[in-house]
């Protein structure tokens, strides 16, 4: 019997967690699939979405840039493959009304920056991260 | 005249009665946060953990990528320090031992020859240091009782800019670290270059076999992970200080609403002394009185 256990964490909370028979997510070098038994990996996820295949059907994470590692759990069989996500949320939580204010004060403030006093660089960064997250969400919305 | 001092020690125990309902509603809002806070801390450790176990594993996975990009540099020319206090006062020694640790790591580097530049969270820090006439570079304000990610993402895209651009060779964190409820402790950690955690975390020792495979190369990655794990460790940091301020406010006004109980008890003692004094005293003049009249006749 081999199982893959996977965890989806955040800062702020462990999104989710359970068994799973397969994980599928992007990282910088590629799309990749994690199966149980998979060999232990370290490595980064681009934004995008990440699907986890349960018995309960297909389940679908919104993640904006984080790293996963797989490795072999104590038990015999067990595969354990984490996603840490600084910023996650399951897709069908995206609140589309939020996503659109999100990245027009995000877009308000990357305009005011570039029109003249950019003197906060790490300001600016955060602005855009912002306007990246909002536009994810947007396009996985509506989908 | 004994009667005027009796009203003076109603109108004292009053006020020690209005503080005292002051300090008990604070005691128990703070009560109400540390469980608040706690389980804060613990829905982050997960993340905190894997964080640092990839860490590890990246570290281990290739040594010579590593040394090179997590090692010390021979001097460090200028020093970041991020000092993590509170927002409100009346939480016992919280603001002040924070505040202290922070002097002394700031006048250790200068006098290790570093320059030191500083930043720092919670209202109560930034006039401290000004105060004994060090230059707080930014001072980050409103979170410290609740902090939530993106304040922590915040910080650190403004503490790792000048470390990226080389204006910096060290991040130093001081902040308060919830050991337990029943212990906190003040500690400085080094933030950048970022620092392998030595134990490894993890109950399954399988972790550290080092036969792992990177997506990304170690070197790539470990270059991308420093924001993230500075983020990170900043993040447990602000809750673990939030956690540590509401403990020490509880207990601050619970000591305090004790006080103003003991107090309340020996004023009443007093007035009621007084009181009985005072009728005393006028028992005797009215006898006296009497007396006087009877001999009189």
């Amino acid at each position: 019997m081999t199982t893959l256990l996977v965890e989806i964490v955040t800062p702020e909370v462990a999104l989710w967690s359970g068994t799973a028979s397969s994980l599928m997510a992007r990282s910088s070098v590629g799309d990749f699939t994690i199966l149980p038994q998979h060999t232990s990996t370290v490595g980064d996820l681009v934004s995008g979405i990440v699907r986890v295949d349960t018995d309960e059907g297909e389940l679908s994470f919104c993640v904006h840039g984080g790293y996963f590692q797989v490795t072999p759990d104590g038990a015999e069989g067990v595969t354990r493959a984490t996603v840490l996500a600084g910023i996650a949320e399951r897709t069908s939580d995206i609140d589309v009304t939020r996503a659109h204010a999100a990245k027009d004060a995000a877009q308000e403030e990357i305009n005011s920056a570039q029109r003249g006093d950019a003197n906060d660089a790490s300001a600016l960064q955060l602005a855009r991260d912002a306007l990246a997250r909002a536009e994810l969400r947007l396009s996985i919305a509506e989908k | 005249m004994a009667g005027g001092q009796e009203r003076i020690l109603r109108r004292r125990i009053k006020s020690v009665q209005a503080t005292r309902k002051i300090t008990k509603a604070m005691e128990l809002i703070a009560a109400s946060q540390i469980s608040r806070s706690q389980a804060r801390i613990f829905a982050n450790r997960p993340y905190r953990q894997g964080m640092q176990r990839i860490i590890i594993e990246a570290a281990l996975g290739d040594p010579a990528a590593a040394q090179k990009l997590l090692s010390m540099p021979d001097t460090v020319e200028t020093a970041i320090v991020i000092v993590v206090a509170g927002d409100r006062g009346l939480s016992g020694a919280y603001n002040s031992s924070v505040l202290r640790a922070g002097e002394r790591v700031i006048k250790q580097l200068q006098s290790q020859g570093s320059a030191v530049r500083l930043f720092c969270v919670g209202k109560k820090a930034a006039p401290f240091y000004r105060f004994r006439g060090l230059d707080v570079e930014r001072s980050f304000v409103g979170f410290a009782d609740r902090p939530s990610f993106a304040d922590a993402r915040l910080i650190a895209s403004v503490v790792a800019a000048p470390f990226s651009e080389e204006q910096a060779q060290e991040v130093l964190l001081v902040s308060t670290r919830f050991l337990s409820a029943g212990s906190q402790s003040v500690e400085t950690e080094r933030l950048l270059p970022l620092s392998v955690p030595d134990v490894p975390i993890d109950e399954t020792p399988k972790v550290l076999k080092g036969y792992t495979e990177f997506e990304p190369d170690v070197k790539e990655l470990l270059t991308s992970l420093a924001p993230r794990a500075l983020e990170s460790e900043i993040f447990s940091a602000l809750l673990e200080g939030a956690a540590s301020f509401h403990i020490s406010q509880q207990r601050a006004m619970a000591a305090a609403t004790d006080n103003a109980d003991d107090l309340g008890q020996s004023l009443t003692r007093i007035m009621n002394r007084a009181r009985q004094d005072s009728i005393t005293t006028e028992i005797m003049e009215i006898v006296g009185g009497a007396e006087a009249l009877r001999s009189g006749k």
